[in-house]
């Protein structure tokens, strides 16, 4: 299970202002963020039109973690703060720990697609809080023990109730700041305009990461993010299973891994690695610019501009054929590697 | 005003245009004969050319501000007298860059740049200026290198001219004198902006430079009633060839009579040595204006010239190495008094020294006429009327008088090519009408041709519209024979074609369409979506929608070769609202007439089923559609017709 410090969820309980949770709101928006990295170079490893269940699986749940971007950004608005996404500081360090110190030791890489980086990665970052065979622990008991860490989905809820307690019903954000868009149902992306808004929309991001506590089906009826992992780990789709205990079991399609379809990208390729004045070493470079074109992009929507989103929409398509584009060139002077995507901080 | 007045940014760097080729031969576009090998990378028309996936971008890249012209003359090129030398010149932000493409596989003489932004920006990051590059095709596409490209495998170059629109000075323009002059001349949001791109790169040589080419740009004010995509001033025509190629062959100059300054730009014309616009030549060259009247064609035997024919300006002082990156190749040279009334109405000469000789290298088109089409790259649909401007000048001053006659091109057959036949042009005639073909020049030498689309079912057979093209003349003036340009000024148009939006489309309305761009785009296809699948397309249908009802102006825009028929577009979008919904209605019109039958073959007609199911004789019919709703129940449920026409297991 990942492990957050406690001194995050210690300065949660201390805040006695919406100034006080900026910070920790924005370390909510980087770690969503710090994800899609990861998860992208294992998608974008997959040889075109290979593999395409394992494809599906990994693009709809970076599509949930931009989602949770958002709506932690929405929150940000919200509460009167201001999300910072165009700077060298939002962007995390691969190889390199999650942001707020999560997961300890767990060093997340840039790679290709392997049952293993599946496994020990990001499963590892998905991983319940309460895992479907261990017993309930409820979120009381932490009240007046903290322990010395918590789960990501701890974090959310203690953050929900940091700001139910000291959030005024009429929220200081401009409502004009929320974003939203035609790609995400009114479900689950909303404008945040009430306290009650922020609770169900924290729901949403740890229930599509962790599921329910009582089922891997989060309330939209989505398998959530550790167990569609899962089922790329084990080849099998999850299915409902009324001889399971928890009525799901992995006795679905076959969801066959062959890593012959996988290009052999060098683990979290530099640009500084390839020399300057060759072609690889301009893709690159048009992978990061695109890159912070697009955080550029997506800082200008969260600040005030909302309807830029859809002008992003270009830039993730730019990023996409640009990155599945360098994972099938054989990496110069490194034998047996092709070029993986780099996403570095370049302004 | 224009790019060629002051004050004035020169800027230079690097373009990328990652335009895609498969589309470069029209036999590409033909489904029945497409084959895998067209999309890939090779040469021939077996293969997809040089940069089969390509993906239209266009871009700015490693741009710098090199010089700066004021208003009063003076100029700086260092950034310890002007802040503004060596601030950065970028596209857009925080969306895609722009788009290069051509018109169509018929006409790839006048690519257009599309949805490109230009943005001046600090080191510090802040943007001073910030505008939107309005859509123009190249011109003047001429020799550039002299080592004939064979490094980047392109020794031409051309120009966008063009406008800035839209423009957004930043808090920080204040801070630069060059901005503050430029913003006091802005004219209705607008700047000039002229970009001269030249050695780019077909090649995957070993500079890594493929599909990057050089650019130099102006930017200048811009004034109402000025043409948007070419500069309404004189021209300079090259007359000596060298081998096959003519250097200096097209250079536009101005002379402000005020202050005699002579403005002439070699940034699209000098000759380079190299794809990185080094210049090697060393040879001495001087400006003169012509004593008496040159005409003569270009030809590789020289013309010399005695000091008789001309009045000396001055020597065309340039040198080695990055002299044309630095500058941008204008000149601005003070016309001496005895020539300042001569060059008022007689040509410029550029003329090379030699020891005591001299030879004529270009000359200024006879009797210094410039008559241009503004929109000289048209896209229309049936029954759209479209405008081209026309502006006449001689020496650079309008004519006011005057007729601008309009020449159809004549049709061209259909004939055999290699893969299949290569569809002719230029008909049916009917495709075009206009409001006159002699347009009388009026006030600042303008006059306008309205086009008319007619409506034109698929001459080309296998591809969308017709290609026809227009030539212009100024009546009582005879072609300029040094003015080889003319054939790439013309006014090239694809008329697209006639198509009703249908009220229930289907997917068998679009799917030829979106074969050919499944054919014509590997990038599509390898990579984001099988145009050519209906359930693929299905997956995607959000964001193809999205794309598809983009603005013509977004770098979004589907499909970007932006050649699509206004009523195909619809129809695709009409069919992803629909979710293939009209397709289920189809097949179930062929489900109940098999039902039907499939009763009739059982011996069950429907008045036989009335008497023998007694509890239904009141209605037969009813019956019969509740077979074919519990049928549509089935099928929506995703179970295939052959499954459920075996109406005994409904």
């Amino acid at each position: 299970m990942l492990k957050i410090a406690a001194h995050h969820i210690e300065a949660i309980q201390k805040a006695e202002t919406l100034q006080d949770l900026y910070p920790l709101v924005q370390n909510a928006i980087e770690l969503e963020h710090a994800t899609i990295p990861p998860y992208l170079t294992a998608m974008f490893s997959i040889k075109p039109g290979k593999m395409q269940d394992i494809w599906n699986i990994i693009h709809s749940i970076v599509i949930e973690e931009m989602l949770h971007m958002t709506i932690s950004s929405n929150i940000m608005n919200a509460l009167g703060g201001k999300p910072a996404i165009d700077n060298a500081k939002f962007v995390p360090e691969y190889p390199g720990g999650l942001p707020m110190g999560i997961g300890g030791d767990l060093v997340v890489n840039l790679e290709k697609l392997s049952k293993d980086v599946v496994k020990n990665t990001f499963m590892e970052i998905e991983e319940p809080e309460h895992p479907l065979d261990i017993p309930v622990r409820t979120l009381e008991s932490a009240d007046t023990t903290v322990p010395d860490f918590h789960t990501i989905g701890e974090f959310y809820e203690y953050l929900d109730k940091k700001i139910q307690e000291i959030a005024p019903d009429d929220l200081p954000g401009d409502p004009k700041n929320q974003v939203t868009s035609p790609f995400f149902s009114d479900d689950v992306l909303f404008p945040i305009l009430t306290k009650e808004d922020i609770s169900k929309a924290i729901e949403i991001i740890v229930e599509q990461g962790e599921g329910t506590s009582t089922s891997p089906i989060d309330f939209e009826g989505e398998i959530a993010h550790y167990y569609r992992f899962e089922e790329i780990y084990l080849g099998k789709a999850l299915k409902k299973d009324p001889t399971a205990p928890d009525g799901y079991s992995f006795s679905g399609e076959e969801i066959p891994f062959d890593p012959d379809e996988v290009f052999p990208i060098f683990p979290n390729t530099k640009a500084s690695m390839l020399d300057v004045g060759t072609e690889e070493r301009r893709r690159v470079d048009e992978f990061n610019r695109a890159y912070y074109s697009l955080l550029n992009g997506l800082h200008r929507t969260f600040n005030g501009e909302p309807n830029h989103l859809s002008q992003t929409i270009g830039l993730m398509f730019d990023i996409k054929l640009l990155a599945e584009k360098l994972c099938g060139t054989p990496f110069p002077k490194k034998s047996g590697f092709n070029i993986g995507p780099t996403f570095e901080f370049v302004d | 005003m224009s790019y060629l007045h002051k004050p004035r940014i020169i800027f230079s760097g690097d373009f990328i245009s990652d335009v895609s080729t498969v589309n470069n031969d029209v036999a590409h576009y033909n489904n029945a004969t497409f084959i895998p090998s067209f999309q890939e990378f090779g040469q021939g028309s077996d293969n997809g050319w040089w940069n089969p996936e390509g993906g239209a971008t266009f871009a700015f890249q490693d741009c710098l501000i090199k010089k700066v012209c004021y208003s009063d003359g003076t100029s700086a090129n260092d950034s310890s007298i002007d802040d503004l030398v060596g601030e950065f010149v970028q596209g857009a932000e925080g969306r895609s860059a722009g788009k290069m493409v051509d018109l169509d596989p018929q006409q790839q003489g006048v690519s257009e740049l599309w949805a490109l932004r230009l943005r001046i920006v600090t080191k510090s990051g802040e943007e001073v200026l910030a505008g939107d590059i309005f859509p123009t095709a190249f011109r003047d596409l001429q020799m550039r290198q002299t080592d004939g490209g064979k490094v980047n495998g392109q020794p031409l170059g051309a120009s966008w001219t063009t406008v800035l629109e839209n423009i957004v000075w930043g808090e920080k323009a204040e801070n630069y004198r060059i901005l503050k002059e430029l913003k006091a001349l802005t004219n209705d949001n607008r700047l000039a902006v002229n970009l001269n791109g030249f050695g780019y790169y077909y090649a995957h040589a070993a500079d890594g430079r493929f599909s990057l080419g050089k650019v130099i740009g102006s930017i200048g004010p811009w004034f109402e009633g000025e043409p948007h995509t070419f500069t309404a001033e004189r021209r300079l025509y090259g007359t000596k060839r060298t081998g096959s190629s003519t250097y200096f062959n097209f250079s536009n100059f101005r002379f402000d009579e005020d202050s005699s300054l002579l403005s002439i730009d070699f940034g699209n014309s000098f000759p380079i040595s190299n794809s990185l616009g080094n210049v090697a030549i060393k040879n001495h060259y001087m400006l003169g204006v012509a004593n008496s009247a040159f005409s003569n064609s270009p030809s590789s035997t020289a013309v010399d010239l005695t000091t008789s024919e001309f009045t000396a300006i001055g020597d065309l002082e340039y040198s080695q190495g990055d002299w044309l990156m630095k500058t941008g190749g204008i000149i601005d040279i003070k016309v001496p008094q005895d020539a300042i009334d001569k060059l008022k109405e007689n040509q410029l000469l550029l003329i090379r020294k030699t020891g005591s000789s001299y030879t004529l290298v270009a000359r200024e088109s006879i009797d210094g006429l410039n008559f241009r089409a503004d929109q000289m790259v048209q896209r229309i649909d049936a029954d759209d009327e479209s405008n081209v401007d026309f502006y006449a000048r001689k020496w650079g001053k309008p004519v006011d008088s005057g007729t601008i006659s309009i020449q159809r091109t004549p049709p061209n057959k259909t004939v055999p090519g290699p893969i299949c036949p290569t569809p002719g042009n230029n008909f049916p005639a009917s495709g075009l009408s206009f409001n006159s073909t002699a347009l009388e020049l009026g006030q600042n030498g303008q006059t306008q041709l309205k086009i008319t689309g007619g409506r034109i079912n698929n001459p080309r057979k296998y591809l969308d519209g017709q290609i026809y093209f227009l030539g212009y003349s100024l009546e009582g003036t005879s072609a300029d024979p040094a003015n080889t340009g003319m054939a790439g000024d013309q006014i090239s148009i694809h008329l697209r074609d006639y198509f009703p939006v249908p009220d229930r489309p289907t997917w068998s309305d679009i799917s030829d369409t979106m074969q050919q761009f499944s054919n014509l785009y590997p990038i599509m296809s390898k990579y984001l979506v099988d145009l050519a699948s209906r359930e693929a397309v299905l997956s995607k249908r959000k964001i193809l929608l999205f794309a598809f009802s983009q603005d013509i102006n977004s770098p979004m825009y589907m499909p970007v070769t932006r050649d699509l028929s206004e009523g195909k577009r619809l129809t695709i979008m009409k069919w992803l609202k629909s979710a293939g919904a009209n397709e289920q209605t189809e097949s179930f019109a062929v489900a109940e007439g098999e039902a039907a039958g499939a009763m009739k073959s059982a011996g069950k007609s429907v008045g036989a089923m009335r008497e023998s199911e007694a509890v239904l004789a009141d209605e037969p019919t009813n019956f019969h559609k509740e077979i074919i709703n519990a049928m549509r129940l089935k099928m929506a449920q995703g179970v295939s017709f052959e499954a459920v026409k075996d109406t005994s297991k409904l």
